[in-house]
């Protein structure tokens, strides 16, 4: 154990960029859903109505929790809360524990550090100090925030106690899974599947007896029932948890050799298969990996928009008043809803496109793309390997959104054309996906070095003007200069194909353009 | 400029720069077909710029270059077909195996051979099923250089391809690069270790800020350069030091040690000679004394050699 604090203080330091983002993230989250809880279910009867919806519509339950938070105003806060905070708390824990410990181990940074004075556990042992702190201060943090906005102090430390122990168990549990393997991608990916695995238990459980939801982290932290039944007794089974397995976790690194897991990586292929022999196979390969993560993330967040769609509908008919500010009005509050749930679902889908070209340029800087334009791939061929990614994977983005939603949704009203409705929605964003893409690549071609910062910004101009475009009256031609607002609100509004084809002319020229500027330019500048 | 058929690749007067940092100044490479050349310089004199600019990744500001007949800007494809290339500071997928980067590049490049690709990977003991992210230095070099030698192709364009890999895999490699020599294909071998440049080379490019500064084989490059004599004789030995081409002499009554410009050498010898020679041992200066002179402390000493 010696050198864990010195190694703390490091860890500490290493982390100071990114921690208090997802902190303050997580502050924002609690701070917004208490505000919008309380504004919208204030009565004790606004609430007994949304908890009979709920009880009647299993894809709510499934997406947040046991109906039995409904109880009270703080529950529901927790109902819509809890279970999504505590994801994102445990990828926080997953990474962190991964990096500062298999991550350095793999890179060979640990080797020089245990070189040192610095004992075999120190390492360990400082990644976890350094997560279990930041759960604190995430758990002090939702606390606060929560009684600033006015719920009750001893239910709103047992929610803190919760927020900081559930996500605990991950950073325990990472340190298992980091003597296991050799790669740090391993154990995240490892970590980050048990992680989807407990939501998974949670979710089944919840919706039926209630059972599986014990078997799961995310279901104990919901299990106190804050603002409820405030039990403290289900905390400790995380508490347990994190000790068995950090015990196992030392246990493991007692008997296992530096650099080394007790799973052996498995050798892969000697011989590259028949797809593996060109630019195309090559990009599809690099980024596949990538693409499936972004996918499944959009299918869920899909799923979660369509199971709600429904009660959207009751709510606007139990609060006419409403309707006069959707855009469609009381009679289309369903297609108002899936218009702008589609809308904000294309923006997260044109980021995946930029993602997909900044790879390409990835490529460029890490020195792969000089040993492929050193063969006979020209670089046309090579961009557009790497484009066809880019193309086909935004296609899918749109679909795997369409589907979520319109699945979760066709099933919650018992209709299923509106999943080919929605799905055809979705993709009538694609040329402006696309489009917003092509400027990255366009980028790349021209000001390399920018190719980041232009994509990103292109990506976040677009979601100022489409989330906030309206309530800052933003001048026209402002809007006029995102493709977001040229694409017609599906399903609220009729299609139009024209904006559509110029968009994606627009694209086909910024496309061009852009290997335009690739052609004549240095590789690797 | 129209290559003759027996120039593999000339560069004349070649310049380019980023930004402010000039990294070629006016080079000169002339590689004859069938040749080892070597590429000589330090680090950061230019000749990654070089290569870089010979496979059409970079474009020159001026000069000119041909390859195989063709612009390496232009025709950057088709001489792709035609040649191999491994980068100096070789980069792998981390998540590719090394069996998986050769057999890409391999089929990439055209014409990949699979029993010659069977054969390095067991002289070089490389196990092609491990993720690169595994590989040391050595083995990602080893992945790069056996898929650049399991090619069927005219001119081989090696940056630095021994850096990494231990005495036993540099001389498999040295072994191989003589099969490629005696199979009648060019090697254009930049390097700094100057041993196997001259175990290698025919003939030899030394490059110094962007410049070519020497060009030959070695032994004309020894020729235009300082022999180191020893020679002890019966009488005293006297104005030696002070004859022009003489440096860095010793003198001890019948025994002397000095360097001597090659060009100087007869002059020198026929001074001695009277004195009655009772010993005298010459020897020609190795490339790393011929290198160092070039780069060494005193800038004055740098030009070509010869008289000064």
């Amino acid at each position: 154990m010696t050198g864990t604090l010195g190694l703390l203080r490091f860890m500490l330091r290493r982390e100071r960029r990114g921690l208090p983002w997802w902190l303050l993230g997580v502050a924002l989250l609690w701070l917004t859903q208490s505000g919008q809880s309380q504004n919208l279910y204030g009565t004790p009867e606004d609430l007994a109505e949304l908890r009979s919806t709920a009880e009647g519509n299993a894809a709510v339950v499934v997406m947040n929790g046991p109906a039995r938070l409904l109880d009270s105003i703080g529950g529901e806060i927790v109902f819509e809360m809890f279970g999504f905070v505590a994801v994102v708390l445990a990828l926080m824990n997953i990474f962190m524990v991964g990096r500062q410990t298999r991550g350095d181990e793999e890179t060979g940074r640990a080797e020089l550090i245990r070189s040192a004075r610095v004992g075999r556990r120190a390492p360990l042992a400082a990644a976890l100090a350094l997560a279990g702190a930041a759960d604190l201060a995430a758990g002090v943090i939702v606390c606060a925030v929560v009684v600033a906005t006015g719920l009750p102090v001893g239910s709103s430390v047992l929610l803190g106690a919760a927020t900081a122990v559930v996500p605990a168990t991950f950073a325990a549990l990472t340190a298992v899974t980091a003597q296991l393997f050799e790669s740090a991608r391993s154990v995240y990916g490892s970590a980050a599947a048990l992680l989807g695995g407990a939501f998974a238990l949670r979710a089944a459980g919840d919706a039926g007896s209630g059972a599986l939801s014990w078997l799961s982290p995310i279901g104990w932290g919901q299990r106190i029932y804050p603002y409820v039944a405030d039990r403290w007794w289900p905390l400790l089974l995380p508490l347990a948890a994190i000790a068995v397995l950090t015990t196992m976790a030392v246990a493991l690194l007692d008997r296992r050799d530096f650099g080394h897991g007790l799973v052996a990586p498995r050798p892969g292929r000697p011989v590259a298969s028949a797809a593996f022999s060109n630019a195309y196979g090559l990009a599809w390969r690099l980024q596949r990996t990538a693409l499936t993560g972004w996918l499944a993330g959009l299918v869920l967040l899909g799923l979660a928009y369509g199971s709600m769609g429904d009660s959207m509908q009751q709510y606007v008919d139990d609060h006419p008043e409403i309707a006069e500010f959707l855009p469609g009005g009381a009679a289309r509050v369903l297609d108002s809803y899936l218009a702008l749930t589609i809308a904000l679902s294309a923006l997260i889908a044109s980021a995946y496109g930029v993602s997909s070209v900044l790879r390409t340029r990835g490529e460029e800087t890490s020195g792969h793309a000089e040993s492929v334009l050193a063969t006979r791939t020209s670089r046309l061929r090579w961009l557009a390997g790497h484009l066809s990614v880019t193309l086909a994977g935004t296609t899918l983005a749109l679909v795997a959104i369409g589907l979520g939603e319109g699945v979760a949704y066709a099933l919650s009203v018992s209709d299923a054309t509106q999943v080919p409705r929605v799905v055809g929605a979705a993709l009538a964003y694609l040329p402006a996906v696309w489009s917003v893409a092509a400027v990255g690549v366009l980028a790349m071609g021209w000001l390399p070095r920018a190719a980041a910062a232009a994509g990103w910004t292109v990506v976040g101009y677009c979601a100022i003007v489409s989330l906030f475009g309206d309530s800052f009256d933003l001048p026209g031609w402002t809007r006029a200069a995102s493709p977001f607002d040229h694409t017609p609100q599906v399903p609220l509004d009729a299609l139009d194909a024209a904006p559509l084809v110029v968009l994606t002319l627009i694209t086909g020229a910024l496309l061009a353009a852009g290997y335009a500027g690739l052609r004549r330019r240095d590789i690797g500048y | 400029m129209n290559a003759s058929p027996e120039v593999a690749l000339r560069v004349s007067a070649l310049s380019k720069s980023f930004g402010r940092v000039t990294a070629l100044d006016g080079l000169d490479l002339t590689v004859t077909t069938g040749e080892v050349h070597g590429f000589l310089g330090p680090n950061g004199s230019g000749k990654t710029t070089t290569i870089r600019i010979l496979l059409g990744l970079l474009r020159a500001d001026s000069g000119t270059v041909s390859m195989l007949g063709g612009d390496p800007w232009r025709d950057a494809v088709d001489l792709h077909a035609r040649l191999a290339y491994v980068p100096g500071d070789v980069t792998l997928w981390p998540g590719v195996t090394g069996g998986e980067v050769i057999d890409l590049l391999g089929r990439m490049r055209g014409r990949p051979d699979r029993r010659r690709r069977d054969d390095l990977l067991e002289m070089f003991d490389l196990d092609p099923s491990r993720k690169a992210r595994t590989y040391s230095k050595g083995n990602r070099q080893k992945v790069a250089l056996i898929a650049a030698l399991a090619s069927d192709v005219e001119l081989l364009l090696l940056d630095e391809p021994t850096s990494g890999l231990d005495p036993l895999m540099e001389s498999v490699f040295q072994q191989c690069i003589q099969e490629v020599r005696k199979q009648g294909r060019t090697v254009l071998l930049s390097s700094h270790i100057l041993a196997e440049a001259e175990a290698l080379c025919d003939r030899v490019s030394i490059i110094r800020r962007g410049r070519t500064v020497e060009t030959g084989t070695l032994a004309e490059l020894r020729h235009l350069t300082r022999t180191s004599i020893t020679v002890e004789t019966r009488d005293p030995i006297t104005g030696v030091e002070t004859m022009p081409g003489v440096h860095d002499a010793v003198l001890e009554t019948r025994h002397a040690r000095f360097d001597v410009d090659t060009a100087q050498l007869e002059a020198v010898v026929c001074r001695l000679a009277p004195l009655g020679v009772r010993s005298l041992t010459s020897t020609p200066p190795t490339l790393e004394e011929m290198f160092l002179r070039h780069y060494g402390a005193d800038p004055a000493d740098g030009g070509a050699g010869g008289a000064s």
